[in-house]
């Protein structure tokens, strides 16, 4: 059997895929094309494709950072543009630092044996159930009241000083708070992932470095990691994805200023108007980078799902 | 001799900044937790100004019946969908594991659900189960049939679908992986003795992909108590508790309610009720290999 | 840096316009951090804040959220030493929660203040069942008027309840505008038969405060209380049980998949045509006015909340007040003051807010604009001040009424089951917080 030619196969067959492929796109194609909309049109239910299509529940949603005034708005009331800057700020520097400190942990579980390897080995397993939702209070707790400088401090002072402010300066409402609950989130996910595409790494490649007097630092940077490059799209994917989507403890912790883009939506969802062209437009703006990673790296996304699991 | 010192500390220098984080921002964390699940304490106080009650909050917790329902409706759900989503997604992927034009494009379009954001996959179901709006309502009125209530009366089972459509193509995807990867000859040996497809896909398929398949269960039964915004975003647990989920619960109880120590407590559950589903699976993964090792001997015999 | 310089040109800019006495030369250039919800009151207030910085040469900075988000950001802000709020809105039930933990000022000292006080201000001209509801604390029960109370807050957004139908389906099918709550249900439930496909009356009914929402709405008017004077739970008494017994007629006889309705369902139905009457707060008259949102413009007429044994529509809404740990709190006092005056208050019910003076929903030129604002300034006469209880366990015990009464919407669950289990819970919670202590 020649592998290249494709098997024939039943027309009931491609309907089912056929199907298969509307019901997991159509959604969100529904939710694209409505995001076009008026309200009253979607409400209305001019059903299909028969609208004027607009942009202006993009325009309502980017007010603050579009140039010029609208017409249809009294004030821009949605910091859309603001709240996706700091959606990007914390998903682009939580992956990196996750995914540098994650790899070279998962380097060393796998190439050392040291003391306390399989505790921590065991621990980054256990750590990887903890819902979110169970580190919503001690997060919140921490990060409010004892994760704190003192403002009369000379380092308090000088953050006071520099970026204004008032009373003690706390890891919650910053950035840097939210993101280092991303990091601890995701590690173990990372770790686990990586182990598995670093046991592939001959070891012999690193042997040779050793031998030509490379210290275990450059081993792991020259040789180690531009083999593993796959698994690091991979595993750097799946953080951006997590970074990037979630809510409960960016609510928690983000203040006015540091609010990310699933809070602005839920937010959004108010109950005295709810605005659905808005919010799909919105919705849409939030869903389009994880599309554009999966259309451009669904090689690696998969890779990166089975890696962990059918590799052990 | 100090290069030996420093070859000793390696391991220890790769792990610090790891361990350095997961410490501070994870066990940490968990630690005050459970010493928060002690008292009263609400939002507006620092922890070290609230009043030791013991076991108070697990004792009312427990007699609860809010938090009851919340338990099963989180059991119920995470029961459901996980068993839902791995029938289909082996199904499908024992159906598609064949070789097709365009299955990688097939695989991208699938994967899409799971990459968007659960808040924008949430809206997208509130929209489409509307009463009146709503994409299917509209639907079936216009094929003359009575709409549905959703939300309303068949909510669970409506975020239950909700769900299944976002992560059926994660076990499929895994599912597919396990089957491309089995071993031919075991595949050609039963075809050779005449077995008929459902015979090797009972005797044959199944039992070699279970190690995968059921690390993949215990990944998507971990992943379902996780579930959260979806249900917040459609539903926020109601209505009355049908869709309140133990996540959903831990956080009303802390930001509606104000109260942190019963928020802890409740986590604190959760967190058990976890461990001994992953201790279980763990325990049924190690007898399930050692059975696998004597189907697999048993097969090599046969040929 | 660059920011505060901008200001203080702006301010100096504005200053040398004023050179008369000016009460507000001190705070020019100060920039003040409030906390509004996103609500239709307070996005007219976003319309009116551009006129205050012109005036006063003081920037305002909004950090809008939806209320039950505010309410959970309070509580964070509050608790701090130093807080970033200088003027925060409250929601009513907010009230007790804040003035017991002493996180708002009083008003005393400002209003005594000559420097700060605008002698005309006529605080007699503010609705006084809303400044009692919704800014004093200390009074009767602790939470409503009396010779002990003082002010903590100004009432800003004053809503009540009122009764909008459509007056082209009542003409058609020749319906009187219900006075009473025997006439509303028994119209509501004749709707779906004479227009096929239409919901009698659209409420609120979803889980939670949605739930108790529109329950106590029909509470007060049918005679029933959440406690008797002495803290003892009620709601399972008759009046109760005829309350939830009309939410559920009406959950019935409303629109399709009612009971999952929030707020915005609600009203989104009343809007889309769906249902023939709606039965909730007044803040809603500015959508039904507006055709990108409405397609019932100029269908829509007004009636006072029907009675049942008595009037009694709800008393809601916000109140503005000044957190104790702001920055700035002459300044935050001064823009409350202008925001609450005649000015300010005509300013933005002409803008589509909520007025909380009698004068302005008397004044001529509003009524011209809106011609309900009579009919509800009539309405907030009626209001009930004491139609839910303020007091620091409210939310608790208000998510486990909505919860139930949730179930016996959707559930079939017995109603006097429900209730008196309601009042057994609440019993307990009462007594935990120590409100059995004098019996």
């Amino acid at each position: 059997m020649a592998k290249s030619d494709y098997d024939r196969q039943n027309p009931a067959f491609y309907a089912l895929l056929a199907v298969l492929i509307f019901m997991s796109v159509g959604p969100i194609a529904l939710m694209f094309i409505n995001s076009f909309k008026l309200d009253v049109d979607i409400i209305s239910g001019t059903s299909g494709l028969l609208f004027l299509p607009t942009i202006q529940n993009y325009e309502t949603a980017l007010c603050d950072v579009l140039p010029y005034e609208l017409d249809h708005l009294d004030f821009c009331s949605l910091k859309f543009g603001g709240a996706f800057i700091n959606s990007l700020i914390i998903a682009l520097i939580s992956t990196v630092l996750t995914l540098v400190i994650g790899c070279m942990a998962a380097y060393a579980l796998v190439r050392f044996r040291f003391i306390g390897r399989d505790t921590a080995s065991l621990t980054t397993l256990m750590v990887r159930m903890v819902p979110p939702a169970v580190l919503l209070v001690p997060v919140f707790g921490l990060w409010n009241n004892e994760f704190c400088i003192d403002k009369a401090t000379l380092v308090g002072g000088f953050i006071r000083d520099v970026f204004g402010g008032r009373g003690d300066v706390c890891l919650a409402g910053t950035h840097s708070g939210i993101i280092l609950i991303y990091i601890a989130m995701n590690l173990p996910f990372v770790i686990w992932i990586l182990q598995s595409f670093i046991v592939q790494v001959p070891y012999s490649l690193e042997e040779a470095a050793r031998v030509d007097g490379a210290t275990p630092f450059q081993v792991f940077f020259k040789v180690v990691l531009p083999l593993i490059k796959p698994g690091l799209a991979a595993a750097a994917i799946f953080t951006f994805r997590i970074a990037w989507n979630e809510y409960l403890l960016a609510s928690a912790l983000s203040d006015r200023n540091t609010k990310t883009v699933p809070i602005l939506i839920v937010n959004n969802m108010s109950e005295f108007n709810v605005e659905w062209g808005v919010i799909m437009a919105t919705g849409m703006l939030l869903a389009i980078p994880p599309i554009i990673f999966t259309l451009l790296a669904s090689r690696q996304i998969i890779t990166g799902m089975t890696a962990g699991a059918v590799k052990g | 001799m100090q290069r030996a010192t420093l070859n000793r500390m390696t391991p220890y220098a790769f792990m610090a900044p790891a361990a350095i984080v997961m410490v501070i921002a994870l066990l940490y964390p968990l630690l005050y937790m459970v010493w928060g699940s002690f008292r009263d304490w609400n939002p507006a106080q620092t922890i070290g100004e609230t009043e030791f009650v013991g076991f108070k909050n697990y004792i009312t917790l427990f007699y609860d019946p809010a938090f009851r329902e919340s338990l099963s409706v989180t059991l119920r759900f995470a029961v459901i969908v996980v068993s839902v989503e791995m029938v289909i997604g082996v199904g499908l992927a024992l159906l598609l594991d064949r070789n097709i034009r365009g299955m990688s494009v097939l695989r991208t379009l699938f994967i899409l659900p799971m990459m968007i954001a659960p808040v924008v996959v949430g809206l997208m179901w509130r929209y489409m189960y509307h009463p009146t709006v709503g994409t299917f309502n509209r639907w079936l009125k216009s094929i003359g049939l009575e709409g549905v209530d959703w939300l309303g009366q068949n909510a669970l089972m409506s975020v239950i679908i909700a769900d299944i459509w976002q992560w059926t193509p994660f076990i499929f995807i895994l599912a597919l992986a396990a089957l491309q990867s089995l071993p031919r000859s075991a595949l050609e040996a039963a075809r050779i003795d005449g077995a008929t497809p459902w015979q090797q896909i009972w005797h044959i398929k199944i039992p070699l992909m279970m190690p995968v398949l059921i690390v993949t269960c215990l990944l998507r039964l971990i992943d379902a108590f996780k579930v959260l915004e979806v249900i917040l975003v459609m539903t926020e647990g109601g209505p009355g508790l049908s869709t309140e989920i133990l996540a959903l619960r831990i956080s009303r109880t802390a930001t509606e309610f104000r109260e942190l120590g019963v928020a802890a407590a409740m986590s604190n559950y959760l967190l058990i009720l976890l461990l001994i589903l992953t201790a279980a699976m763990f325990a049924y993964t190690k007898i399930q290999e050692a059975r696998e090792a004597r189907i697999r001997a048993a097969a090599e015999e046969d040929m | 840096m660059l920011k505060t310089l901008k200001l203080a040109a702006a301010g100096m800019a504005v200053s040398a316009t004023a050179l008369m006495a000016n009460p507000y030369a001190d705070y020019e250039g100060t920039t003040l951090i409030v906390n509004f919800p996103a609500h239709p009151h307070y996005n007219a207030v976003m319309k009116i804040l551009p006129e205050f910085t012109k005036e006063t040469g003081i920037e305002v900075e909004v950090d809008q959220l939806p209320y039950l988000k505010m309410r959970e950001r309070q509580t964070l802000e509050l608790a701090q030493d130093e807080g970033e709020y200088d003027l925060i809105a409250y929601v009513v039930f907010s009230k007790a929660d804040y003035v017991y933990a002493d996180q708002l000022e009083n008003l005393a000292k400002y209003f005594m203040n000559p420097k700060l006080a605008d002698p005309n201000y006529d605080s007699s001209d503010l609705i006084d069942g809303y400044v009692y509801n919704i800014g004093f604390a200390g009074g009767d029960k602790g939470y409503l008027e009396g010779p002990t109370g003082s002010l903590f807050g100004i009432p800003y957004g004053s809503e009540t309840s009122i009764l909008g139908y459509r007056k082209d389906i009542f003409e058609k099918h020749g319906l009187e505008v219900p006075e009473t709550y025997d006439e509303m249900l028994e119209i509501a439930c004749k709707i779906p038969e004479l227009e096929p496909g239409m919901g009698g009356l659209s409420s609120r009914a979803a889980s939670g405060h949605h739930a108790s929402h529109a329950f106590l709405l029909h509470l007060a008017p049918l005679g029933g209380r959440v406690f008797d004077d002495q803290w003892n739970p009620i709601v399972n008494n008759e009046a109760g049980v005829a309350a939830a017994n009309a939410l559920k007629t009406i959950v019935d006889c409303g629109p399709e998949g009612a009971a999952s309705f929030g707020f915005g369902e609600a009203l989104g139905s009343f809007l889309n045509g769906d249902t023939a009457m709606f039965l909730d707060t007044t803040v809603v008259a500015g959508q039904i006015d507006d055709p990108s949102k409405s397609k019932v413009v100029g269908n829509v007429g007004w009636a006072m909340h029907p009675m049942g044994v008595r009037r009694g529509s709800q008393t809601g809404g916000f109140g503005i007040g000044i957190p104790s740990n702001a920055e700035n709190k002459e300044a935050a006092f001064l823009l409350m003051q202008w925001l609450t005056s005649k000015h300010g208050d005509k300013l933005v019910a002409l803008a589509g807010g909520n007025p909380s003076r009698f004068s302005t929903h008397a004044d001529a030129d509003v009524n011209a604009k809106f011609p309900h604002m009579a009919t509800f300034g009539e309405a907030l006469k009626h209001a009930d001040p004491d139609w839910r209880p303020i007091i620091p366990v409210w939310g608790k015990i208000n998510a486990d009424l909505g919860t139930t009464l949730s179930k016996v919407l959707t559930e079939d669950l017995d109603i006097q089951v429900a209730l008196d289990g309601v009042a057994e819970r609440t019993r307990a919670v009462m007594e935990e917080a120590g409100y059995y202590t004098w019996q």
